[in-house]
């Protein structure tokens, strides 16, 4: 009888409580990951939709029911989702999206272009997974709006002194992560060229 | 008497007790994000909810978890919350998640967590034990927010994405690359180490 | 697409340019504990380097087949996790049972390993820049490679130190991250050594 309680003791009651706790937490985070999967769903598109309206340049809301607003309004999804494009008051611009190797990972951008489709109307970053810090700052806006009525292609300067039309800064201490950059955006001509006009 | 203890278990983290400056535990996962105050805002909260929660929970849990598998437990549900946090922010702050990428996960590893859970959780009572880990989760983040208080304002010229400084500031572009954070904390250890804590000593 | 990212490229990219410690600060808790000695550090690093090397491609195994085909990528933290200790735990079982000399030389530090971040550090960076199982691989052992040269690196510095005059407040923590930030700034210089293309 003794035994049969340090077994007990000893064996099974670890199990089980083991069991316990963890089918206890797979529930919660299961609960709250399929009560919000709508949601994350939503967020994705609305990211994407927000990319789109600030490669092209177009002024929005920046709220949820803002993006979707001027998105539909503005947008028209060309060949079934590989351009985009969308009247305004300077004229039309052509939204494509691109993805190229980063130092560490795909960059995936949005890039705007002017009737020409050589002038930058603009460019988002989509997703990246560069150094915080170092190459992760080409998500921030100082170094995507200056693309902005630049013609490619382009050629990289020190931070902080791009000045001709086809300048642009490069990040300090993330030289590779510039290089990289630069051979996407320098493909994004090109590549609308062939697909937009079949050149 | 209790009362007192609940004030000794509250203010000692944040003094002479403190994480980060004392212990120097926990600062992987977050130094990392500590070129922006917005982000690092966002991991400390993420570090307090898991700190006291868990605590919480592992002191309802402590006379009822079977020695052997304390460790296993204690991972398990630390990984909750901190998966709770992830699910959260990417439901309901989607940029901030994407900025942030894997150093939320990594905040299951911060030694702070599992260090409060084994030295405090395990022999007090759960209100007590909450309050510790929130006091542990605060001393930490004042912190990690005055590191990032200096790397961005001095790194970029703006605090929470605002431009505080006029043109005539030169960004120090090496605040806010990663040795910029290492040289932020090791004068920010020295400074407090050299006035605060010689008092106390003294 | 116009040229992808080399495993190689990727493998010396996480020994200098990115290195896990330097430019992410992962693994800092063991790294200024243990950075005292050289001898401690230098079994370490070579612990950090075998299970970094084996749990990255692992955790790609478990993520790929196990978590996506049941949509339970959101459990992978705590997946990780478990894989991860249960790994090192073996790893310490067996070595403790078949050799004797390399449990006292590797097999004690083991324990120590399941809490450095940077082991699960590397594995969340491989599901989110979605490498594949090779890169994995190389990813896993360019980063432990790169933690093991910072830390013993670390440790040669600092036995030199023992005899120099320090400010009382910078002894300990204080100068070794100071030494880490000039070392970070090292590291980056090696960013123009690569050529990629």
């Amino acid at each position: 009888m003794i035994k049969q309680a340090t077994f007990y003791k000893k064996r099974i009651y670890p199990l089980l409580f083991m069991f316990l706790v963890t089918v206890i937490c797979i529930l919660i985070t299961s609960g709250l990951f399929l009560s919000t999967q709508e949601r994350a769903t939503a967020n994705e598109l609305s990211f994407t939709r927000r990319a789109i309206l600030d490669a092209g340049g177009l002024e929005y809301t920046p709220t949820t029911e803002g993006i979707e607003k001027t998105y539909k309004e503005k947008v028209q999804v060309e060949d079934g989702g590989t351009y985009y494009t969308a009247e305004t008051a300077e004229g039309k611009r052509y939204i494509l999206p691109m993805q190229g190797p980063g130092l560490w990972g795909t960059i995936a951008i949005m890039v705007g272009l002017e009737e020409d489709l050589t002038t930058f109307s603009g460019l988002a970053i989509v997703s990246q997974n560069e150094t915080p810090g170092l190459g992760g700052r080409i998500e921030e806006p100082w170094f995507t709006q200056q693309f902005q009525g630049k013609k490619s292609p382009f050629t990289l300067v020190n931070e902080g002194t791009a000045d001709a039309p086809n300048e642009v800064d490069a990040i300090t201490g993330a030289t590779r992560t510039s290089e990289y950059f630069r051979n996407l955006t320098n493909r994004a001509s090109t590549d609308a060229k062939r697909i937009i006009r079949g050149e | 008497m209790a009362k007192s203890k609940l004030r000794k278990t509250f203010l000692e983290p944040l003094g002479k007790n403190n994480p980060v400056f004392v212990q120097i535990l926990g600062i992987c996962s977050t130094l990392a994000v500590t070129n922006k105050l917005q982000n690092t805002m966002v991991m400390v909260l993420g570090v307090m909810f898991t700190t006291a929660l868990s605590s919480w929970t592992i002191s309802l849990l402590r006379n009822h978890i079977p020695s052997r598998i304390r460790m296993m437990v204690e991972t398990m549900v630390i990984a909750t919350f901190v998966i709770i946090v992830d699910i959260v922010l990417k439901a309901f702050y989607p940029e901030m998640w994407k900025q942030l990428g894997p150093y939320v996960g990594l905040i299951i590893t911060n030694c702070i967590i599992m260090g409060r859970i084994e030295a405090f959780a395990l022999q007090n009572k759960p209100f007590l034990s909450l309050v510790d880990g929130l006091a542990s989760g605060l001393g930490y983040a004042y912190v990690l927010l005055a590191i990032a208080f200096f790397r961005e304002l001095l790194g970029t010229g703006s605090l929470w994405g605002y431009q505080i400084l006029g043109s005539w500031w030169t960004n120090w572009s090496i605040m806010i690359m990663p040795p910029g954070g290492f040289f932020v904390l090791a004068i920010f250890i020295w400074v407090i180490r050299e006035t605060i804590m010689k008092e106390e000593k003294a | 697409m116009n040229g992808s990212i080399t495993p190689l490229a990727i493998f010396f990219a996480s020994i200098f340019t990115g290195n896990i410690l330097l430019t992410n600060y992962l693994g800092m808790c063991s790294f200024l504990s243990v950075s005292k000695e050289l001898k401690t550090s230098t079994g370490l690093g070579v612990a950090v380097i075998f299970v970094m090397a084996t749990t990255t491609p692992l955790n790609w195994l478990v993520y790929q087949h196990l978590l996506i085909p049941f949509g339970l990528e959101y459990l992978r933290f705590i997946v990780f996790i478990i894989v991860i200790a249960a790994f090192v735990q073996l790893t310490e079982m067996t070595i403790e049972r078949y050799s004797e000399p390399l449990y006292q030389s590797l097999g004690i530090f083991l324990p120590l390993i399941t809490v450095n971040c940077a082991i699960l550090g590397v594995s969340l960076f491989m599901v989110i820049r979605e490498y594949s199982f090779f890169t994995s691989f190389l990813f896993g052992l360019g980063s432990g490679i790169g933690w093991f040269i910072a830390i013993i690196a670390m440790a040669g510095i600092r036995q030199k130190l023992r005899t120099a005059k320090i400010p009382p407040g910078l002894e300990g923590p204080g100068i070794t991250l100071i030494i880490a930030g000039f070392m970070a700034m090292a590291f980056m210089g090696f960013s123009g050594m690569i050529a990629l293309s």
